[in-house]
């Protein structure tokens, strides 16, 4: 305890030695913004969890004036659409991957290569190959505070054991695995068969990277468009090692390796089956998510311990989506301003990152002598408190998850408290990651692509769970216009 | 005495229409915000199908496009293919409610103790209560392909199938519109009975006195006196019901899924699918082009119902 206290007044002396020069510090050339208005969705503190707290808390560390537009996080993107279309921009704007390829290619985003190119923040940034994932033809139009994040295998140790089974390091190995966690009695319950080896919340992912929850089984393969190593865009549906994939698939789900329910399976009801322990072998989120199934395995009274696989050998990684990213608008009259004062703070290290990673002191965090539901902290130790909207929670973060952070806090309170298991999948997933592309749209991706990524995902289900082959889904691929809207798609990427 | 020169028409002396809006000024004024309410919801909104000849992607100002968007919705086979599963789901799903709900009307009526009788018609209506989501977590886990689904356990323990070779019924191209109208026929037809028993009430005993006076059995009293004092009903709703169908969408929108689609892809899932499924920035000009057309199609039926309407109903349209 004693440490943890030493360790919060470390914290706090680390905020005040970097908080006041962070801002004056400022490049004499920048100019200063008197105002800056920023258009957010629900993963910035609401109204109801201290918004305003949390602003105040802003315009004190920079002396700017902060306007928040925050509309309700399920229409955000319909709200993003109709701002654009009226005319009246906001300075900044949070978009996810697909709308940022899509408004920096309709020029509505500005241009921040050269500010981040001359800021310190591309020094802070660890990874530099998050922001290059951001890059379209070289030029960079936003900056995500966070990684991605993507899923790693996870394997319930007690089955393996139960089998007599190694984690598996290649295909071959992994196929062992699921026949011994479907054939034989892999939760020692005396009955053979009586489970099935994985589980899937969909055969393939509604957006990028589609191929998360199944990485064993596609491999290779890539459903949708890419730019390949000669740096030509393709679209991987149409590749021999999607047919090879969806062959994969099949096998499986015939052999009853695959949860039959995939197809309508939802992640709860994933989750669900795994707690239940009906089966062994879950892709799902890496850091934090490995905490909450060990926890809920173990509120079922279930072995908990997982182990987080590393891609294996055909895999070779697995898929990080694309973070959504801060961007400034071409409507922002002083945007070098806004890049210094807004996007470049808010990964400081200090002040400003722990306000973004944490919140805002008595509202979010205290260090206090308190109880908070029911847990007793003593003077100086760093602490979550309840959550304002929903009573009977903690709050865990603000809107920077620090085990996500692509640059480091100078002194992070909560380091030492990342439960063991988050952090070795987290290191698994990073030690074996790839970067997913962002594809540029064009118009005839507008016009094209809703029929064909139906026409893909009904044909991936119809041959792993309808029993079509192979040779029948390209048959039908290229019967249905499929081939041709691919070509057409493919042309105009490549024309951009 | 002197004859008049006597004229058989009266003249009406013209009043001005300023003169007439003065005069009823209270009604004007009473009805102004229902005017105001009528354009601002009504009327205004529907300038957005002026998007439908455009290019708009949400960003910039939209592109006139003129008729291109229809021109490529009418070349797409997809397109058509939701077409015609509107109109296939809508139509089959009506007539097996409509027959459904009418058997099950008869079947009510037919319930002597009054106390029972409302039970069992409160049982009935309650699936209508719960929502589209809801109905199908609950079917899918009936329905499941394991073995914890109810009707494959069911079908297994009376030898139909064996065990390891279960029905995924709502994933099957096969099963999914069986599936999808039995569990359409347990969700409406119980809330579709109202209008036939309050019909039912209405018959006039006598009727049955007399024909039990000529020697009428239940099933004869069924047959020529409810069957047709139900029968302009039936045709009433189903032509009302007739004018809805292609607004199908939450029903098919919560049941389908990716194996099925083809089946099951109706135009409003289209639309959906166009909008949120490119992994892109949508033209929303064509999928405002479906809309309209789904619109007009829509419209057609209603004028067409009205036409049938007055034609069964002495007169009486819909609108």
């Amino acid at each position: 305890m004693l440490k943890r206290r030493m360790l919060a007044l470390a914290a706090t002396a680390a905020m005040v030695a970097t908080s006041v020069p962070m801002v004056a510090m400022a490049d004499e050339e920048v100019e200063k913004p008197e105002k800056i208005t920023i258009m957010v969705d629900g993963t910035v503190f609401t109204q109801a969890n201290g918004r305003a707290e949390f602003e105040a808390r802003w315009e004190e560390l920079t002396g700017i004036d902060l306007e928040i537009i925050q509309p309700d996080h399920d229409a955000y993107y319909d709200v993003v659409g109709q701002t654009m279309a009226g005319g009246d921009w906001p300075d900044v704007i949070i978009l996810s991957s697909t709308y940022y390829a899509g408004y920096a290619a309709e020029g509505v985003l500005w241009d921040m290569s050269e500010a981040y190119e001359n800021s310190s923040l591309m020094e802070r940034i660890e990874d530099q190959s998050v922001i290059d994932g951001l890059r379209m033809d070289g030029a960079l139009y936003g900056i995500s505070p966070t990684r991605g994040n993507g899923c790693v295998t996870y394997v319930k140790k007690a089955w393996l054991d139960n089998c007599g089974l190694e984690a598996p390091t290649n295909y071959e190995e992994y196929l062992n695995m699921l026949n011994a966690f479907t054939t034989g009695d892999p939760d020692g319950n005396g009955v053979d068969g009586d489970t099935y080896a994985v589980s899937a919340a969909g055969l393939i992912g509604g957006e990028a990277p589609y191929v998360n929850y199944l990485p064993e089984f596609y491999q290779d393969a890539y459903p949708s468009f890419y730019k390949n190593e000669e740096g030509v865009w393709v679209d991987g549906f149409t590749e021999d090692a999607m047919k090879e994939a969806l062959q994969r698939l099949q096998d499986a789900y015939e052999a009853g390796y695959i949860d039959k329910e995939s197809l309508t399976n939802g992640t709860k009801d994933c989750r669900n089956k795994f707690y239940e322990d009906k089966f062994g072998v879950f892709t799902y989120w890496a850091g934090t998510w490995a905490t909450n199934l060990k926890t809920n395995l173990e509120a079922n009274e279930v072995d908990s311990e997982l182990i987080a696989l590393p891609a294996i050998e055909e895999t070779g990684a697995y898929f990080e989506r694309v973070a959504p990213t801060w961007c400034i608008t071409e409507g922002c009259e002083n945007p070098e301003g806004v890049f210094k004062y807004f996007i470049e703070t808010m990964l400081d290290g200090g002040d400003m990152q722990f306000l973004w990673t944490y919140g805002v002191e008595g509202v979010h965090w205290s260090t206090a002598a308190e109880e908070v539901l029911g847990v007793t902290y003593e003077e100086g130790e760093f602490h979550m408190l309840e959550n304002l909207e929903t009573e009977g929670t903690l709050y865990t973060k603000a809107h920077i998850d620090p085990m996500l952070a692509v640059a480091p806090l100078d002194y992070d309170p909560k380091a030492d408290a990342i439960p063991e298991e988050s952090r070795i999948s987290t290191e698994v997933f990073n030690s074996t990651k790839k970067q997913a592309q962002l594809v540029v749209s064009t118009d005839e991706m507008s016009m094209l692509n809703g029929d064909l990524t139906t026409l893909k995902n009904e044909i991936v289900a119809l041959v792993v769970t309808n029993g079509m082959t192979v040779e029948e889904a390209y048959e039908k691929f290229e019967a249905d216009g499929g081939a041709a809207w691919s070509q057409e798609i493919v042309d105009s990427l490549n024309a951009k | 005495m002197k004859k008049k020169n006597v004229n058989n028409s009266v003249a009406v002396r013209k009043v001005p229409l300023s003169a007439r809006i003065y005069k009823y000024r209270w009604f004007y004024l009473m009805f102004l915000p229902v005017l105001i309410f009528g354009i601002l919801f009504y009327y205004m909104p529907m300038l957005g199908v002026l998007l439908s000849f455009t290019k708009y992607n949400g960003i910039k100002d939209p592109t006139f496009v003129g008729m291109d968007n229809f021109e490529r919705m009418f070349s797409m086979p997809k397109f058509w293919e939701a077409f015609w599963n509107t109109l296939e789901l809508s139509i089959i799903k009506l007539l097996l409610n409509t027959g459904m709900a009418v058997i099950l009307s008869l079947l009510l009526n037919e319930i002597i103790n009054l106390k029972l009788k409302k039970l069992a018609q409160t049982i009935i209506y309650l699936p209508h209560f719960m929502s589209w989501v809801v109905t199908a977590s609950v079917w899918g886990m009936i329905l499941s392909p394991t073995s914890e689904g109810l009707v494959n356990t069911f079908l297994i323990s009376i030898g139909v199938l064996e065990k390891g070779s279960e029905v995924y019924f709502l994933g099957s191209v096969k099963w999914w519109r069986f599936a999808y109208y039995v569990i359409n026929i347990w969700k409406d037809t119980g809330w579709g009975t109202i209008i036939f028993m309050a019909t039912l009430s209405g018959i006039n005993p006598e009727l049955y006195e007399a024909a039990a006076i000529d020697g009428a059995g239940r099933w004869k009293k069924m047959r020529y006196v409810t069957f047709p004092a139900l029968l302009n009903t039936i045709i009433t709703v189903l032509i009302l019901n007739l004018a809805k169908v292609m607004n199908l969408f939450e029903s098919v929108f919560v049941l389908q899924n990716d194996a099925v689609v083809s089946t099951a892809q109706v135009l409003q899932t289209y639309i959906y699918a166009q909008t949120f499924n490119g992994s892109g920035i949508p033209n929303y000009g064509y999928s405002t082009a479906v809309g309209l057309f789904r619109s007009l199609v829509g419209c057609a039926l209603v004028l067409v119902c009205n036409y049938l309407s007055k034609k069964v109903r002495e007169g009486r349209g819909i609108v």
